[in-house]
């Protein structure tokens, strides 16, 4: 299979529009009123400019490509000391705009291909995924555990290699075996169930989308797992009637959709597919009338928006043959997938919900902090930063913190234990199940 | 880019006690880390710092001082770094001060219309703060990102800057760690601590921070003045086909002091980016198009602006000027009146299309010589295959005026950072020529300043600067002296 994954070397061109303005560095809108935020959580913790944001980054990249930078422990540590959150691009408006998590993970490509990389806490990340096929060191038999509730209720959730179904709900990783968050999935199922419809997951089959490992740099394992998964969604379409695939997790949901798009085989192998995450999925029934909430939930919650259902989720429009502006330019962006506005619609549609938004939301949200491997690579910094995420939803009056990525969930959760706080955290789909 | 930064060398001695003023995670001498702050956007070549220290307090900035002045290492103040003459790049290694994480806004005198704020504080926090109040600042055509303290320092301009002036004009009082170490107050504040109104009556010692470019000390806190912001907005967009027409207008229309912002720049500046390289301007688009940015609170004032204007266009036609009312380019005009601006800010207007590269040959120039000197500057500037993007400003009415030129390059290869170098050297010398005068000047500026300037001039810059900084450690060589 040929995959379009670039090397540092390919993006150098790209890497050349930086101008070091430091636009990246904060969240600025015009308004009015202006509006003004932090926005790069490795810039809030470590400071320095080449910590900070895409400017940093790319100074580092430079750095690499000049040949003046070689590799050193702090070297590695500092480029895996970011969340690949995208809040920097969302600030550029130059050519390389597109290209910022790209040059950020080709960097760390190079660092693993040179043998320096990632780092060692997340080396027992990248050993996991080759013995287990998952990031958690879970046993295969352990992922099918948050389905007990089911068949103890005789529901039993439908095993899609035994019995053909239309949806496969591809759980994650995350949602079947990090415990805290484990009620995601249930939710989900549950919901489904609720709604009557014909799904399937793949339970103990199910392997790691590789979301994680492509976000360490690891190319070759990404392409082992995403390779066999796009062949298993083929031969599920195929030969199970699988039409459509949901996910509740936002890293999933990137891999697939974005990720996976990388290979020159995507279309073929996911012809007749539809791959959608749960909270677009529920809305189509929520907007058809197919899906009432009846129950009051009289809380006051707000709502984080996952880097990977908003900012991933941009497509930019660019010049590729010079035919508008020139070759390679960067002539604007669509934010159509992202999910904002729907998880929003639904939250506020629940009867009894106050809905308080925080400051920095949309294209301008505040990462919770433990994306890019940082969760993993350092846990404290991931916690002290959703401490800060969780503030910024307290000082709405919210009691409750809404997010549609289990990631988030659980490290806002962190966060939330850090500073002693009282903010709950909940995925949507738990709400929905509760209203429904 | 592309010459490689000399190597520096590091003391872990010295890492180690600035590690103890600031604590372990503020200070490091770590190369990658260094690497982020030898270069800007700037044709400045790079060069890197030995350390990188972020103070927290004042009293860590006067033990960064104390010791580096006891060290002899040298010490250039950094806020933001997005300064276009190079100016935050150390010319002489030693230590990178970068303010960023003093960044508090401590008052906004809602009443007396004054705020007190840290070097590290940003256009775009200042923006969002002071829109609670219904008041705003000069905002720079910069990125938001930018700092307001070095901006005003810096003798910086802003969108209110026709009427106001500089916003270094705008400074009401200082507190500033000397290169020795000690603290020092000027303006109000220097007589009653909490007092930070103004910098006058007093003598005008502010004038030993402004315009020395971070070379005489460490501003710590700063006092700027703060303007209501009347609701009703109206630009007033014109075009010539000549500078000459165009600085008539900008002058009658100066006159009558009913402008904030005054601003006129040439085709290749109004398109978003510039054109990298050269291209020639369409033969039915004007050279010049302006906008003259008014704000009114009243629906009756604003119209009374209105028939000033208009009166002004009909004198300048009169004349046989080939002044027009014409539509200023929308994203343009844009950048350049939704203050702070995105736009401006992520640099598309500029450099967008050649990437990484910008610099200006930026002065003070009498309105009266712009157009010679423009005459010149685009034979220079079109010779080597750039483009004339030329902005012209008056300043406070029409006492003084700003006329310079934003080029574009790439950074990549060496040669077209040079081609530009040596056009903005060969434009700053044609103004100086005409008794403009370049602002946030880089080195090779500061060399050409200092060949024209009296003995005198720099014998006194000297004898002042040594007062303050006996041992030439702010910002060394960054004066040419």
């Amino acid at each position: 299979m040929k995959w379009n994954i670039p090397s540092l070397e390919e993006l150098e061109d790209v890497i050349w529009k930086c101008t070091a303005c430091g636009n990246c560095k904060t969240a600025y809108d015009f308004g009015p009123p202006p509006f003004y935020g932090e926005i790069c959580p490795a810039g809030v913790e470590y400071g320095f400019d080449g910590n900070m944001a895409s400017k940093g980054k790319i100074a580092f990249a430079r750095g690499i490509l000049d040949g003046e930078l070689e590799w050193t422990q702090d070297f590695v540590d500092a480029i895996y000391k970011c969340t690949v959150c995208g809040g920097c691009q969302n600030q550029c408006e130059l050519d390389h705009k597109p290209f910022i998590p790209e040059i950020i993970e080709a960097m760390r490509r190079k660092a693993v291909a040179d043998g320096v990389g990632p780092m060692p806490t997340q080396k027992v990340i990248a050993q996991s995924m080759r013995s287990f096929d998952n990031p958690y060191q879970g046993p295969r038999r352990v992922r099918t555990d948050w389905t007990r509730p089911f068949k103890k209720a005789k529901n039993p959730i439908k095993n899609i290699m035994k019995k053909d179904a239309p949806i496969l709900y591809y759980v994650g990783c995350t949602g079947a075996f990090n415990l805290p968050v484990r009620n995601l999935p249930v939710a989900t199922a549950s919901i489904f169930q609720k709604l009557g419809l014909d799904f399937g997951i793949l339970g103990e089959n199910e392997i790691c989308c590789g979301s994680t490992a492509m976000r360490l740099g690891d190319a070759e394992e990404f392409k082992r797992v995403a390779e066999t998964n796009l062949k298993i969604f083929k031969d599920l379409h195929d030969n199970h009637g699988v039409e459509t695939i949901i996910t509740s997790c936002a890293g999933c949901y990137r891999a697939i959709k974005k990720d996976y798009s990388l290979l020159d085989e995507y279309e073929d192998l996911l012809d007749g597919i539809q791959i959608i995450h749960t909270t677009d999925f529920l809305f189509n029934y929520f907007k058809e009338g197919k899906m009432k909430f009846t129950k009051e939930l009289p809380w006051k919650v707000t709502y984080h928006d996952p880097c990977h259902t908003g900012r991933h989720l941009i497509s930019f429009d660019i010049d590729e043959d010079g035919s508008k502006q020139w070759k390679g330019s960067y002539l604007g962006k669509s934010e159509d997938n992202c999910l904002y506005d729907i998880p929003r619609e639904m939250l506020k549609a629940i009867p009894g919900i106050d809905f308080r938004e925080m400051e920095r939301i949309g294209s301008n949200s505040y990462c919770c902090g433990g994306g890019g491997g940082v969760m993993t690579g350092y846990g404290d910094w991931a916690a002290k930063n959703a401490g800060l995420r969780i503030q910024e939803g307290l000082d709405t009056g919210a009691e409750q913190m809404i997010s549609i990525c289990p990631f988030c969930h659980y490290n806002l959760n962190e966060g939330s234990k850090r500073i002693q706080s009282n903010m709950k955290l909940y995925d949507l789909v738990e709400l929905i199940d509760m209203a429904l | 880019m592309t010459e490689i930064p000399k190597e520096s060398k590091t003391d872990s001695r010295i890492t180690k006690r600035l590690c103890e003023i600031v604590g372990e995670k503020n200070a490091t001498d770590m190369k990658h880390i260094r690497y982020a702050y030898s270069y800007d956007l700037s044709f400045v070549k790079p060069k890197l710092p030995d350390y990188v220290v972020m103070p927290t307090s004042v009293e860590q900035v006067q033990g960064i001082m104390k010791f580096a002045n006891q060290e002899k290492i040298s010490v250039t103040p950094f806020t933001a770094g997005s300064n276009i003459g190079g100016l935050c790049i150390p010319e002489n290694g030693g230590i990178l001060l970068d303010m960023k994480r003093m960044d508090k806004i401590i008052r906004i005198d809602e009443e007396s219309h004054y705020t007190i704020i840290e070097p590290g504080v940003s256009h775009a926090k200042l923006a969002s703060a002071l829109a609670k109040y219904n008041l705003r600042w000069s905002w720079p055509v910069g990125p938001p990102s930018g700092s307001v303290s070095s901006n005003a320092l810096c003798h910086g301009i802003g969108g209110l800057s026709g009427r106001y002036g500089l916003n270094s004009e705008e400074i009401t009082s200082m507190e500033v760690v000397l290169p020795t170490g000690e603290l020092v107050r000027v303006g109000s504040c220097a007589i009653q601590e909490d007092a930070w109104h103004s910098c006058m009556p007093l003598p005008r010692v502010d004038g030993l921070f402004t315009g020395w470019l971070g070379t005489t000390g460490v501003i710590t806190k700063i006092g700027v003045r703060i303007h209501p912001m009347p609701p009703i907005l109206k630009v007033f967009t014109t075009s010539t086909q000549t500078l000459g027409h165009m600085a008539s207008y900008l002058r009658t229309l100066g006159n009558y002091e009913i402008c904030d912002d005054l601003t006129s720049v040439s085709w290749w500046l109004s398109q978003v980016p510039i054109p990298y390289p050269y291209k020639p301007k369409p033969d039915d688009a004007p050279e010049w198009v302006s906008f003259a940015t008014t704000f009114s609170w009243t629906q009756k004032e604003q119209e009374a602006r209105e028939e000033i204007w208009k009166m002004v266009v009909d004198e300048e036609i009169k004349k046989g000027s080939s002044l027009e009312e014409t539509d200023y380019p929308e994203e343009a005009l844009k950048a350049r009146t939704q203050l702070p601006s995105q736009i401006v800010g992520s640099t598309k207007n500029y450099t967008k299309q050649a990437g990484a590269g910008i610099s200006w040959p930026g002065t003070f120039t009498p309105l009266n010589r712009w157009e010679p000197i423009y005459d010149e500057w685009k034979k220079i500037l079109i010779a080597r295959n750039l483009s004339p993007s030329v902005r012209v400003t008056n300043y406070r009415g029409v006492h003084y005026g700003m006329l310079r030129a934003m080029i574009p390059f790439p950074k990549k290869d060496p040669e077209p950072i040079e081609n530009a170098r040596q056009a903005i050297v060969e434009c700053l010398k044609v103004d100086l020529d005409h008794g403009g005068i370049p602002y946030k000047p880089p080195v090779d500026f500061g060399l050409e300043i200092n060949k024209r300037a009296h003995p005198g001039y720099v014998e006194l810059l000297k004898k002042v600067k040594h007062m303050l900084d006996p041992n030439d450690i702010m910002n060394t060589g960054k004066l040419a002296l």
